[in-house]
């Protein structure tokens, strides 16, 4: 099992946090800030340090039955000494004792070491904010939902990405037509023309990302999309300290098939827009060759907010580098019916309104 | 003496008669040969027509026959016009039950009156209950439509093609084709509301991460194969208005046209 990392304040010992406005670790006690440069030295120290802790984690290890603790993992808090239970993903969490932010380094290090990070920009309250938008103005939604908005949990966690680099090659095949139209005296002409085109190319992708956590949907990801890329750092480990942060335990051989399917879509849209001045173009034979590069790991900060309602549970990601929120809202079917039939009987009037004016002059 | 009395009785009876049964020109304006009317339709209906033929002059009529024997409606309908004694100007109205065809033809200031663009609209008015069997009021509708056009003519200017009566504002066929589109259109805005409520879905491509400028192309052709080409008879110029005519076995100028029912 692996072991602990706190980052300490070294002015007066408090738990420090990565802050998401300042884009700097911050003391909540004395309020003293750090460069994350600073840090990324200071990173290595540490780590070097909690090595010589490993002798105690067998303590915690040693009284779970065989199997139950299969999943889970168990850390003893540098702070207060209180035993956090995760499960077998969890690279970072807080202490539920003393709340002190605490990274997993075993979890996060040699081959499991992300090669990216995106920090958090947004914080809690702009998470909450988008979620006050989200549900206002949706005139479907159940007025109950809206009124006892209440979120059960808000947590920023860091989902594991797998970012693919691929060339591909494409050969497409279209049948094409063009329609002339023209008439003399007594009869309407239409000329169809069929063509056979084809274009051969390449076109390259750069980080197209796939989820690597199989807690996090898959949809829900990819719906708040896409990050931008440029505001990536080189991984240290302080950006996780005070958010929740998972290792990946989708390996990048199942992630690519995905990206794969995307890239083969974005392929043949983008070969198809070549395709001009024909009136209907349908792909007839599509031949792309995908060359993957390579796969990269990095962590993305996601907002996820949770709330149950009637029973049912509703989970809602924000991006927490662009601040979009996506997530499904239950649909009030009275008012759906309310809607349909006072529309129906509104857009009626006003299209008979019409046709008896029409009628008149 | 008795006798002849009787019979100067009789004569005098049938001409009282045929001066009520009989029109402007004494011939009979309802000839209902295949005897789709009941007595009461017919009493109703011929005086209608009397009304209207004595008002303007003119003779309107209806024949209802089984067979038109060898000729054609068109011939059918200017011959019995021309052979049964009746006005110059008028409007005859023929509907055949043997090949269900109808055909109006026109006569003298009937031609004018009556224009081609006229009997389209007639068409439109009276053909729905003639197929479905409501000849008493399709008969009506085209007694009615003859008033109009005549008087319409006689005040200056016949109903044509720039110049047509409105069709009647059906309420009840209005009123349901608004809400189906009403319909259909709330039905596209409440989907689109109910969308609003899906934000969650798989993307399709990887569009946003495309290397910039890294496509390239490196072959491209475009091969013509073969061409056809479909034509279709052009919808006919819309007339330029009045009566086509043309002239009967009698030597007589006719207008109008026919169709089936």
């Amino acid at each position: 099992m692996a072991v602990l990392q706190e980052y300490k304040c070294p002015c007066c010992g408090g738990a420090i946090a990565f802050d998401s406005t300042l884009q700097k670790m911050k003391c909540p006690y004395c309020d003293t800030e750090f460069e994350m440069e600073t840090l990324a030295s200071y990173d290595e120290e540490l780590k070097n340090q909690t090595d010589e802790d490993m002798s105690w984690e067998t303590l915690a290890g040693a009284k779970w039955q065989e199997g139950e603790a299969d999943d889970l993992n168990s850390y003893i808090c540098n702070s207060c000494g209180g035993e956090i239970i995760t499960d077998k993903t969890t690279a970072a969490t807080s202490c539920p004792f003393c709340g002190n932010p605490v990274v997993m380094m075993g979890q996060l290090s040699g081959t499991l070491k992300p090669d990216y990070v995106i920090p958090f920009k947004l914080d809690k309250k702009a998470a909450k904010a988008a979620y006050n938008r989200h549900v206002s103005g949706k005139k479907l939604l159940p007025k109950v939902f809206k009124d006892q908005n209440h979120i059960d949990e808000i947590k920023g966690v860091y989902v594991p990405f797998w970012l693919f680099d691929a060339d591909a090659n494409a050969n497409i095949r279209y049948r094409a037509t063009r329609v002339r139209l023209w008439s003399d005296s007594n009869y309407d002409y239409t000329e169809t023309s069929y063509y056979s085109v084809s274009r051969g190319g390449s076109i390259g992708f750069e980080r197209v990302p796939v989820d690597g956590s199989a807690k996090m949907a898959d949809d829900l990801m990819e719906s708040i999309e896409p990050y931008n890329f440029s505001e990536a750092v080189d991984f240290q480990t302080a950006y996780l300290a005070g958010y929740l942060a998972d290792k990946y335990d989708v390996d990048s051989d199942q992630s690519i098939k995905r990206a794969n399917e995307r890239i083969k879509n974005s392929t043949e849209r983008a070969f198809a827009s070549t395709v001009r001045g024909y009136s209907s173009v349908i792909p007839e034979h599509s031949g792309i060759s995908l060359k993957n590069s390579s796969a990269k790991y990095a962590l993305y900060p996601v907002w996820i907010l949770n709330t149950t309602w009637q029973g049912k549970s509703y989970t809602f990601a924000m991006n927490g580098q662009t601040g979009k929120l996506v997530g499904n809202l239950p649909l009030d079917k009275t008012a759906y019916t309310k809607w349909l039939l006072g529309l129906t009987a509104a857009l009626g009037i006003a299209a008979f309104a019409v046709t008896y004016l029409l009628w008149l002059f | 003496m008795k006798k002849s009395l009787c019979i100067v009785c009789a004569a005098v009876l049938c001409l009282c008669l045929s001066v009520t049964i009989f029109g402007w020109s004494n011939t009979p304006l309802l000839v209902d040969d295949a005897d789709l009317l009941t007595e009461s339709e017919e009493s109703s209906l011929l005086s209608t027509l009397e009304d209207i033929s004595e008002y303007h002059k003119m003779d309107i009529v209806v024949v209802t026959t089984n067979s038109l024997g060898a000729k054609t409606a068109q011939d059918y309908a200017d011959d019995w016009y021309d052979y049964n004694g009746y006005a110059d100007d008028g409007v005859l109205l023929l509907v055949c039950m043997g090949t269900r065809e109808w055909h109006i033809s026109t006569s003298g200031y009937g031609i004018t009156a009556v224009t081609d663009a006229g009997i389209d609209y007639i068409e439109d008015c009276f053909l729905d209950d003639l197929s479905q069997g409501y000849y008493y009021d399709s008969f009506m509708t085209f007694a009615g439509l003859c008033d109009d056009y005549i008087e319409q003519a006689r005040n200056g200017e016949p109903y044509d093609v720039s110049n047509l009566p409105k069709v009647p504002f059906s309420f009840g066929k209005s009123l349901l084709v608004a809400l189906a589109i009403g319909f259909v259109l709330a039905l596209v805005i409440t989907e689109y509301m109910r969308n609003e409520l899906k934000t969650v879905k798989n993307q399709i491509a990887a569009t946003e991460y495309v290397k910039n400028g890294s496509m390239n192309i490196t072959h491209s052709t475009d091969l013509y194969l073969y061409r056809h080409v479909s034509r279709r008879l052009r919808p006919k110029q819309t007339s330029s208005g009045g009566s086509r005519t043309h002239t009967s076995s009698s030597g007589r100028s006719h207008g109008g046209r026919g169709g089936r029912f």
